[in-house]
Parts: structure tokens; sequence; C-alpha cells
């Protein structure tokens, strides 16, 4: 109220010094406690792990746990894609856990910038999935590893049942089906995308690295190109885009059709005859995480069988819990594309293949030059 | 203002005993105003021209791994002259610019010549009003209208429930036309203001002169509203122009394939591309053919007002 | 305003510059208005009226450090920028110094610079110089676009006043920096307020420079811009994108009104 009682006497041209400088004094009063309150703030906030993930993770459903320990949910930071979220930690970016995947992981720890997890340290632990520990490239030292497996799943065509005329077999065809001009939808991140051209032109996943691959897989993403409607990131995009009809197809991760699905929208998570892309994500620590301690939490809750719930039923994805499974019957489990025994599903597909710096940069430079239409 | 300094000058050296310093600042107008200017200066510099010359220099570098090889090469600008996608990038970002551009200026003169010559009382309440939505959040504004274009957005079921049309409009959203139309409404301000103001300063009774003489009202705004509210125009060509063709947040959101911008690969380089030498490349491209740009049109308008004077 | 020029209401310019700002407003509005709509998706028909996004939104504590964060930084920057725009505005107006167009001129380039080479550019100022991404390197960014704006506010707050008040109290002998408090300042003091709000609010609002230099701790445009990928926030994004929209609304409203109070002459 004090500024408007003073705008109103300032136009009338009626503020003495005195009442200004009273004025400015409680404004001064109020900026000085300002700093000092949200200083306090800052200090709770700070204490808390922060965590670096794809967007969705960043939801109080999955950090019951750390809730329970610590009262307050940590800090999230949110990244679109894995590549991405490397530059930017090598940018200079400290986190304490971060959210890689398989395909990935080689490459973080090669940067130097994380360290092994002890897991001793982790309570739920013993029920983790052993297959999905044993990733190329996970032992580090000492019988620790470098990445804690967390959520599982596939890249596949999420499509309208009642908007896409089935030809024949459900396949990767329908994303490059031209009777679809404008209506097709694709993930923008390479690390999706090429991957799925590659099941697409028929490379197999273990050549991916040749120039004929190369070649191969750039000539079936030109082709793609002119159907598509929008390359994003952004799943929501996706997902509203395939609600509304806009899109009859798009390539999505399993929760696009899980949430659509809740939604009574009719969609389908196509199981492709040539195979879905699988991958397994997990969870890293920054060398310098501030919050050590916090960030086992962090890592602890993500792998409960309160978060692993969450994730199945809610995401459609699969967990690294084998816990998490027992509250789901074997037709449900069948109906999201999952199963208790995580092999099934994994090897049934492509199973993305870690590759080299050098391979990485490449391919997203093409990528994205052929996204821009070159 | 040139008054101010002179009584200031002339009325200075009596009073006064400081400290020497002080006498000595006291006595030196210049240098008590460089004095005072300097801690803006030191904060525009470290934030400006200091990053400004490590993204030169970093421009000159090249790409190495995880890391970059720090010797000094024209690779990247070699790379950005011969590779087509740069300069096609470039050319769209001018082009959408160009046409946003345009499009605000010619939408809001007439809005700023109202508010100037026929609006009499409460005109700050207008130009608040036409101001206001450009102080709030650029991606909101962004966001709003893809609410709008959407496919089953406001634009199109509002057509379709009034039997205009028969399937949503799908060029409306994921285009060049989505960008800018957001361009030229997210930076309307931008135009009207220096439009008002020119407009404003205009001395009517040349009006009433033209009047008195005959002029119709078409004659009279082509004779001497027009070109004496140039200066305006140029301003807000400018001020819509130059930042907007390094947007990336609108072509992102709004654009589709089609409709990325050369903000979008710069972010990409710096992002999922990982390139920060050819990122910085990018942006010293992007400001020299803005600068360019800006000296053409400077010395076209010019030439044109000479002409007309 | 002299003449008897155009006294007569000009009725198609009328209607236009009601359509005008029709057009100007209709698009932010409709995102308080999806914002109350109880479905999911923003789409019409609308589905009827809920306050349930509003509800959620309190119970979020991202969101609210988030708004923290935001606070705290357009508060640090409103206040240095500020305060730096009044001492450049005073040396600008009241000393003759060689070269001051141009100093003008350099700080104004950050409002004719496109925000993502300033961004960018000091993302890599930050890195080479080995500073970890934080609040402080958003605030840093923030000061650089805030000050044109808050210069640009001041300066005709401190060309319209009369010097001779200065003068009248250094002739009653008082010192120089008592002179500026006790006359100069009070006169500028509306401009000040202005500046303040005015760079509070586009450091609240500003996402582009955030979006390079923020670190673990989001502001408020780069927690909504992580949501955006996220749809079960979706309407929570409306709902808190509402609250924001007035809030800056409110704030520029009250600034134009102060910052314009006394030059109203001029306009």
């Amino acid at each position: 109220m004090d500024v408007v009682d003073q705008l109103g006497s300032v136009r009338e041209g009626k503020l003495s010094r005195r009442a200004f400088t009273r004025g400015l004094l409680s404004a001064g009063v109020a900026m000085a406690t300002v700093p000092a309150g949200t200083r306090r703030a800052m200090a709770a906030a700070e204490d808390q792990a922060s965590y670096f993930t794809w967007g969705g993770y960043d939801i109080p459903e999955l950090f019951v746990p750390y809730q329970e320990k610590h009262g307050e949910l940590p800090n999230f930071s949110i990244f679109g894609g894995s590549e991405e979220a490397l530059t930017k930690m090598r940018g200079g970016f400290v986190v304490d856990v971060s959210h890689p995947c398989n395909s990935g992981m080689p490459r973080w720890v090669k940067t130097g910038l994380f360290q092994p997890i002890d897991t001793s340290r982790l309570s739920n632990w013993p029920d983790v999935i052993p297959e999905l520990v044993d990733l190329p490239g996970n032992q580090a030292d000492g019988g620790k590893i470098w990445m804690t497996p967390f959520d599982w799943g596939q890249t596949s065509v999420t499509y309208r049942t009642d908007l896409f005329e089935l030809e024949g077999d459900e396949s990767w065809d329908m994303l490059w089906d031209k009777r679809y001009t404008g209506r097709l939808g694709s993930l923008a991140s390479g690390g999706d995308a090429w991957w799925c051209g590659a099941i697409k032109a028929g490379v197999p996943m273990s050549d991916i690295a040749t120039d004929e691959a190369f070649e191969k897989i750039a000539a079936v993403m030109r082709e793609q190109r002119p159907l598509i409607r929008v390359y994003t990131d952004d799943t929501t995009t996706l997902e509203q885009a395939l609600s509304s009809g806009e899109m009859a197809a798009a390539m999505t991760w399993n929760s696009s059709a899980t949430l659509l699905q809740s939604e009574g929208v009719p969609v389908k998570f196509a199981n492709p005859k040539e195979g879905a892309l699988t991958w397994v994500c997990g969870l890293m620590v920054h060398k310098d995480a501030p919050n050590l301690d916090r960030a086992y939490d962090v890592i602890d809750s993500l792998l409960s069988v309160d978060s692993g719930k969450f994730m199945i039923n809610d995401y459609g994805y699969g967990h690294s819990n084998a816990k998490s499974f027992n509250e789901f019957d074997a037709e449900t489990l069948a109906n999201l594309g999952l199963s208790k025994n995580p092999a099934d599903v994994l090897e049934a597909g492509h199973f993305q293949i870690p590759q080299s710096q050098e391979w990485e940069t490449r391919m997203n430079e093409t990528f994205e030059q052929i996204k821009a239409g070159f | 203002m040139a008054e101010t300094s002179l009584s200031q000058a002339k009325a200075d050296p009596t009073p006064y005993k400081g400290s020497r310093l002080g006498g000595l600042l006291h006595r030196n107008e210049t240098l008590r105003g460089y004095l005072l200017m300097s801690p803006t200066m030191v904060i525009m510099t470290v934030g400006i021209l200091v990053p400004f010359i490590i993204l030169l220099v970093m421009s000159f570098w090249t790409r190495e791994g995880f890391g970059f090889d720090t010797t000094l090469t024209t690779t990247n600008y070699q790379r950005v002259w011969t590779e087509p996608i740069f300069g096609a990038l470039l050319s769209r970002s001018f082009w959408i610019s160009g046409v946003a551009t345009v499009a605000t200026v010619l939408l809001c003169y007439p809005m700023a010549y109202y508010v100037a010559f026929h609006v009499h009382r409460n005109k700050m309440m207008w130009i608040i009003l036409m101001t206001l939505p450009f102080w709030t959040s650029y991606l909101l504004r962004v966001f709003a209208w893809k609410v709008i274009l959407g496919y089953e957005g406001v634009i199109n079921s509002g057509l379709m429930s009034l039997g205009l049309i028969e399937a949503p409009l799908e060029f409306l959203l994921y285009s060049q036309t989505a960008v800018i139309i957001t361009l030229a409404h997210a930076w309307a301000a931008f135009a009207i203001l220096p439009l008002y103001v020119s407009l404003e300063k205009i001395d009517k009774s040349l009006l009433e002169a033209a009047t008195d003489l005959g002029d119709g009202p078409v004659t009279r705004f082509l004779r001497i509203t027009l070109p004496l509210s140039m200066p305006g125009v140029i301003a807000a060509s400018f001020l819509i122009f130059i930042p907007t063709t390094g947007d990336y947040i609108t072509p992102a959101l709004l654009g589709g394939p089609d409709g990325a911008m050369i903000g979008n690969f710069i972010q990409l380089q710096f992002g999922a591309v990982n390139n920060w030498p050819m990122g910085a490349t990018l942006s010293i491209v992007l400001m020299l053919w803005i600068s360019a740009i800006a000296l053409v049109f400077l010395f076209v308008t010019r030439k044109a007002q000479e002409k007309i004077a | 305003m002299s003449g008897t020029y155009i006294k007569r209401p000009n009725r198609p310019l009328q209607i236009y510059a009601v359509i005008f700002l029709i057009v100007l407003y209709t698009p932010v509005l409709f995102i308080p208005m999806f914002s109350f709509n109880d479905s999911l998706y923003v789409r019409f028909p609308l589905q009827g009226f809920t306050l349930q996004w509003y509800g959620e939104l309190w119970t979020r504590e991202p969101v609210w450090n988030a708004l923290w964060n935001s606070i705290k930084v357009g508060v640090v920057v409103s206040l240095i920028s500020t305060l730096l725009g009044v001492v450049a505005a005073r040396a600008i107006t009241r000393y003759r110094m060689p070269g001051k167009s141009a100093l003008v001129t350099f700080i104004m380039m950050p409002l004719v610079i496109p925000g993502i080479i300033f961004g960018v550019a000091l993302l890599v100022l930050m890195s080479r110089m080995g500073v970890p991404l934080s609040l402080y390197t958003v605030t840093v960014g923030h000061l650089i676009v805030c000050l044109p704006f808050a210069v640009a506010t001041l300066l005709p707050r401190f060309e319209g006043f009369d010097p001779s008040m200065e003068e009248a109290s250094a002739d009653l002998g008082e010192n120089g920096w008592w002179t500026f408090w006790r006359v100069t300042f009070p006169m500028v003091f509306p401009g000040v307020i202005a500046s303040m709000l005015l760079t509070f609010t586009i450091s609240f609002d500003e996402f582009i420079m955030a979006f390079f230099l923020t670190g673990t701790d989001p502001t408020l445009p780069m927690y909504i811009w992580g949501q955006l990928r996220f749809p079960q926030e979706f309407p929570s994004v409306l709902a808190l994108s509402s609250l924001i929209l007035f809030v800056s609304f409110a704030l520029v409203f009250v600034a134009q009104r102060i910052g314009r109070v006394g030059l109203e002459d001029e306009l």
C-alpha cells in the first residue's frame, strides 16, 4: 500500500522530504531483510542432493523414501537428451546424480567426471536385477560399478488405432508411410532417432559405426524428413499431437503410450516386426558430488519398490528392482510390453551398443543437418 | 543539456574545500563524469567485451574429442562459407526476421499514428496499454501462440465450430508462418514506441500549412507525415530485425523442421552437437552479417531521405 | 498540442486501434483461461471449471524453489542495475564527457544484439574461467540485459529535472553528496522505483540468458521450460504461467505509472 500512497503524493507534488525519507527507510529495511530470509531458504535447498535427469523424473512419486528421510525433494535439473547433458556437465555443471543410458555410459565414464558407486551403501541393491548391471563397460575397480540401472524400456512407434490404417504387421515402415505425410512425429535426439533409422535401414547395431552404415542411415533419415510434422525432445508435444489426431503415429518411449491410454486415447505402442529399440538407463554419481551421502539416498530412492511400482504402472517402463514386478500379473506386464525378466524384452529388440565420442558427434552433426533439411 | 553543463561549469570552481583529490575531482568535470560512469562501464566491459573477445578467439579453434584444439585456424569459417546449410539457415533467418519486421512496422504504424494524432487525453495510458504485454515473459507469449495456432487450438477449433473449415488448418503450426506471426506479435512494442515518438515530434503546424496549401489527407501524409516519421520507422526496423534474427525459442517451439533458424543451430552447437568453436564461429558470422545489413540499410535510407529532401 | 488539426475523430483508425489492442492481448489471455480448464490437454471445447491445477501448484516443492531462485536473482539484479543506472544516468546528464554518445551506445547494445549471442559468449567466458554455472552466473547475465533498461528508464528523469535546484543547494553550502541526497535523489525517486520494478520484472521473466547460464537451481522460466516436456504437469504450468503473467502485468503497470509521473507533459 505504501507504494500506492507515495505514488499518489508524488503525483500531487506533495511528497515531503520527511515522508520520502521515511518511505525510503522502510524500503531499505524491507530490502535488507529480503536477502537475509533468502539466504536461509537457500541454505535449506542447497543441502539437498541435485539430480540431473530427463523431464518427467522430477516428481515426488519417485522420491518417497528420500522425502521421508530428508523432508524435502532433491533439487532437479532437466535435460532433453543425454548428449546435451554430458556437454553441460563438461562445461562445468556439477550435480550429484545424473541419468545416462547404456549406450552413453562408457563415454560418460571416459570423461573422468564420475566416480564409481559403492553398491554396499544401497539398501535396495540386493533386489536389483543382475542382467541390468552386467553391461559392457560398467565394471569399475574394487567391485564397484559406474552406473546403477534404474529404468529400461523401448523406443518404438505409438500410433492411433483409429487413424492409422495398418498394412500388414506393425513395422518401422509406419513412420515412413507417405500416406501420412505431415502426420508423423519423431523424437529429436539422435540418441533415439538415429538408432531407429538403423533398424529401418536394416543396419545391424554392431555395424552402426561403419561409413557404409552412416550413408545408409542418413539416406533413410532424409527420406523420412519431409514426412515429419515435428522433431521434438518434448514428449508432451508428441502426446498432445497424438491425442488430438494431429499425428497418426510418432516415435516415442513407453511412457507416452501408457499415459495416452490412461487418458482414454485409442493408441497402441507398436511391436514392430523388425524389433524395437531397447535401452537401459541408470544413475551415475559426479566425481565432485557436493552431497555424496544424499546422492546415494537419491539412487536408493529411485531403486525402491515404491518408485518401481510407479514407473511400471504410470509410465509403462521397466524397473531395475525385481520386487517391483511382484505387484503386477503377467498379463498386465505383457500389455505394457514388459516382462519380469528384462532379457526377454531387451533381447527381442535391438539393444543399443556404446559408441565412441567421434561417432557420437559425427552422428549428431549429420542428424541435425538432415533435420534442418540438408 | 548543453545549458546545464555550461552553467554548472561556471558555478563550480567557487565553494568547496575538501581533500586534494576531492578538489581535483570537483574541478575536473570530465573526470568526475568518467568516475561516475566507471562502475557501469566495468560491468558492461566484463559482461560484453571480454566474453566477445573470448568468443572471437574460440571461433578460430576446433573441436577435438572432449576438448578443444587451440591452434588458430580458419577451418570453421571455411566450413560456414562452403557448406550450403549455414548459408541457407542464415538467409532463412534473415527472411523470417525481415518479413516479421516489415509486418510489425506496417501493423504498428497506424496504431502509433492514432495515438500521436487522434488521442488527446490519457496518452500515457495508451502507451502503457500497448507496451504492457511486451514486459511479460517472452517464453510464455511464444507458448501462448502455440496454444492458439495448434491443431486443435483456438483458431482451428473456432473456425471449425463456425463451419468455415472441415479439417484443422495444419500450416498454422510448425511453419515459418507461425514463427513470423509470433515474432510480429511479440515485438510490437519495439515498433510502437519509436514510431510514436517520431510521429509525436512532428510539428502540427506543418500539417496545417499543407492543408492550407490544398493538400488532401493522402498527399499530406505522403509529403509530410511519412518522411518526417522515417527516423522512427528506421529505429523500429532495427530494434526488431536485429534481435529476432538470433531468436531460437520461437522457431524451436513453433517452427517445425522448416522453420529452424540460425539461432537453433548455434544453440545445438553448444548442446547436442557439442562443437563450441563452431557455435562461436556461427555467432560471430551472424554478428558480422547483422552489422553489414544494418549498414546497408542505413546507407540506403539515408540516400532515400536525401532524395526526398 | 496547439492546432485545430484533425479534431474530428477518425472512425476507421479508432476501430483499428481497438482490434489492435484485442489482438495484442488475446494470445496471452488464453493461458489463464485454460488454467481453469478441467482437462490435461489444452484444446477446445473447455471441459469445465476447476481450481485443481492451482491447488496442485501449491504442494509442489520445486515450484517454490524455482520461485525463490527467481526472486533472489530478480531482487539482486534490480538493486544493482538500478544503482548502476542511477550513477550512469547522472554522469551522462550532468557532465561533459568526450565520447559520451559512444558510451551510451555501448550501454544500450544489449537491447539490439540477439540474446543468444550474449548467452553463448558469457557461457564461454564462465567455462574458460572455470566458474561453475549457478544463480550467480544467471545474475551476471541478467545484469547485462537489465542495465540498458535501467539507464533508459532513468535518463529522462535526470534530463527532466531543473539543475538550478542543485545549484541553489550548493550555493547554500551543502556538500555534493548532501545535495545529491536531499535535492537530486527525491526528484528522480519515481524513476528509481520504476527502474527497480522494471528490471525485476525483466529478470523474473528472462529466459534466453538463463537457458545458457543456469546451474542446478532453475529460475522459474527455466522450470517451466523443463515442465513443458511433461504432460501431467502441463495444466499446473498453465496455472503457474497465469500467476506469473498477473504479477508481471501488475508490476510493470505500477512501474510505468510511477516512471512517467511528472513526465506527462513530454508525452
